[in-house]
């Protein structure tokens, strides 16, 4: 609700590659807000048959457990959680 | 061959011989095809939420795949209230929906609405199709997704021009078998053996993984006390005698104990709901904690397991079984502790002896369990009626007791009871239900009466929402707000006007009677019980609570009801 998260907020990086079919993008971000957490960026490219799609998240909740959730999604081929994923402050 | 008449090809292909559905104005197409079709057995329920419902209760029962089909607009959003519930329960479910014509959709055409985009919270997979030659490869794979792994819904919308197009066959890649999985079981047996108080606690995933015979080789061979989940409830079978029944909010005291003094969960085909681990802090807190299931999201997710296996949990109970064999777990102190409290502090309702004394819901279901025939089918809604039987009906097997756990959705009983009759028209189906959630899918009648299924339908009439009245009397000051149903129609009257025969009963010498009298008619019947509107399931865990915080009724009356009684 509150637009501005929490200073120490961790924040994550995770590249995801799936099926480009035309709910793609609405399964990826439902999943990642039911789960518990914010997309900060979003960066979307095609590639053939697939999305690649790199994401900033911010959230208190486990990224493990979203990670397996996305997994779950019938069209997702691959989740990669960024080495970057560390806690930050908002501001930096 | 066009893509209405594809639908039913891949039903014939895929075995689907029952399906339940509503037509409309975008699935007509598809309606047309099934007037020339001989093969597939179409049931019209009375609204589509009582079509996903029973096709829950169908594939529940049978462990088949559930369809339902309906129309767009209104046809789809009725849907979903049933193929939620069927998600929350991994329940494998196709459901298909006409969809306004390609070119129409995105226009606000009439019936129009974002199936696809409002359903994607409760599907497992969805599709809208926009290639009428893609469908062969969408419902070969829909169907086999919706029955793999860990099973759940998936919803195919498909427009009303293309279920009309010609569909060309193009091969597509069929997805391989998953390999029986290998697990190693070292750890597993090594921390079995270390515990001197292990437990077993199951849960729903053993009959979605069509587990049940290998669990139940598991649990008697083991010879380890048991607790299970709601959706457990029959898995130990009811002759084990480490059986402890189920845990959690209205679990037993038993069940709850030993939870909370094992050394050691292993954790099988269940997911920690709250319901059933109450607060996670309190839960289990001396035990190590094995967790195998099918889906690895489960691991992990709510209580971190010591040991995780994921795979085929036939494989892995049979390996389990066979490696236990030579030498039995020595656990001969936790088994008798186990069992001194299943004798003290499990459900033994005691049958009210007074003919003339009103009917008490525990006394009714015990005699019930004990009248019905073995292989019986219970399809309950949600309330303390619920409770009731999860506690005091002696179910054998799991795929008898249909219950609506994740989602809780009243309605859901009669409906079910009408999947589970299609499933196996000779077996003894029987809904328990409460005045208000009878409500919810009564109109379902005119669907036993058209079928002339023999269902039998128990009402049982506390006059009013007797869950939500429990849990105000508790923990909102008795300020009871919008639970009155001392208005509710005559059901007798009711399920006469449907052309089915009721009876009423109100005391404790009518009960044998009245249930043998329902089960010796040959077709459909109900029972309108009359119960106290004051009476509580016992015990019970305030919402949040820890699971060793149980309130009894000897609690309520001392009123110092926060406080647990030893
Ligand atoms: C569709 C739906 N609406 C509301 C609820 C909340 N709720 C849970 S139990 C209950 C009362 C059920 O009343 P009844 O069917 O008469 O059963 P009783 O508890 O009286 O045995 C209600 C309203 C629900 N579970 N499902
Ligand atoms: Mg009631």
């Amino acid at each position: 609700m509150n637009p501005q998260s929490q200073p120490s907020t961790p924040s994550y990086t995770i590249n995801c590659r799936m099926t480009h079919e035309a709910a793609a993008l609405e399964r990826l971000c439902q999943v990642v807000r039911i789960r518990g957490f914010r997309i900060a960026t979003m960066a979307v490219e095609t590639a053939d048959e697939h999305l690649n799609i790199a994401l900033t998240l911010e959230g208190t909740r486990p990224i493990a457990m979203l990670q397996s959730q996305l997994e779950k999604l019938h069209t997702v081929a691959e989740v990669v959680l960024g080495s970057g994923s560390v806690a930050r402050s908002r501001s930096a | 061959m066009n893509g209405a008449q594809h639908i039913l090809e891949a039903f014939h292909r895929h075995d689907i011989s029952t399906v339940f559905g509503y037509p409309g104005g975008c699935i007509m197409p598809l309606y047309d095809a099934l007037v020339d079709d001989v093969g597939v057995e179409h049931v019209l329920c009375r609204h589509e939420q009582g079509c996903a419902l029973a096709a829950d209760g169908y594939a529940r029962a049978s462990g088949r795949l559930g369809v339902c089909i309906a129309t767009s607009g209104p046809g789809a959003t009725n849907l979903i209230t049933g193929v939620a519930n069927a998600h929350r329960d991994s329940i494998p479910m196709l459901v298909i929906t006409g969809q306004v014509p390609s070119g129409l959709i995105g226009t606000d055409a009439f019936q129009e609405t974002d199936v696809l985009g409002m359903t994607l919270g409760i599907v497992k997979h969805s599709y809208l199709v926009d290639d009428a030659d893609a469908l062969p490869a969408i419902m070969h794979e829909a169907i086999e997704l919706a029955q793999s792994g860990r099973p759940g819904p998936v919803w195919i919308d498909i427009p009303k021009d293309l279920l009309l197009t010609d569909v060309t066959e193009a091969p597509f890649a069929q997805s391989t078998q998953q390999a029986t999985s290998n697990p190693d079981l070292t750890e597993a047996l090594a921390m079995l053996r270390a515990a001197r108080k292990p437990l077993l606690y199951s849960g729903g995933g053993i009959s979605l993984a069509h587990a049940e015979d290998s669990f139940r080789t598991f649990a008697e061979s083991s010879a380890m006390p048991a607790v299970v989940t709601l959706k457990g409830i029959g898995n130990p079978g009811k002759h084990n005698p480490y059986n402890l029944g189920m845990l959690g909010m209205h679990g037993s005291r038993a069940a709850n104990k030993a939870v909370d003094e094992c050394d050691l969960l292993l954790v099988i085909g269940a997911r920690l709901d709250d319901r059933a681990t109450g607060k996670l802090d309190g839960f289990a807190p001396n035990a190590k904690m094995i967790h195998i299931d099918a889906d690895a999201a489960e691991i992990n997710k709510l209580r971190p397991a010591d040991l995780a296996i994921r795979g085929d949990l036939n494989d892995i109970l049979t390996a389990l079984t066979t490696a236990l064999q030579d030498r039995p777990l020595a656990i001969g102190d936790w088994q008798k502790q186990c069992r001194t409290w299943y004798t003290t502090a499990g459900f033994h309702a005691a049958d009210n002896e007074e003919a003339l004394a009103p009917i008490t819901g525990p006394a009714f279901i015990r005699q019930l369990s004990r009248v019905a025939p073995d292989d019986t089918v219970i399809a309950c809604d949600v309330g303390q009626h619920q409770m009731w039987v999860a506690q005091h009906y002696e179910f054998d097997h799991p795929r008898h007791h249909l219950t609506s756990g994740g989602l809780g959705t009243m309605g859901f009983g009669l409906p079910a009871a009408i999947g589970a009759q299609f499933a196996d028209r000779n077996s003894t189906v029987i809904n328990v239900t409460g005045d208000g959630s009878f409500m919810m899918n009564a109109q379902e009648l005119a669907t036993i009466r058209r079928y002339n299924l023999p269902v039998k339908l128990v009402v049982m009439d506390n006059q009013c929402l007797g869950m939500v009245r429990q849990q105000q009397e508790l923990f909102y000051n008795n300020r009871e707000s919008q639970i009155n149903l001392d208005d509710n129609p005559d059901f007798v009257a009711m399920a006469r006007a449907f052309d089915i025969p009721a009876l009423h009963i109100e005391r404790t010498d009518q009960i044998r009677r009245g249930i043998e009298t329902i089960l010796a008619y040959n077709g459909p019947m109900l029972l309108h019980v009359a119960i106290s509107r004051e009476e509580n399931v016992w015990p019970i865990v305030k919402p949040g609570a820890s699971n060793t915080d149980m309130i009894d009724e000897t609690a309520r009356t001392a009123k110092a009801s926060k406080e647990q009684v030893a």
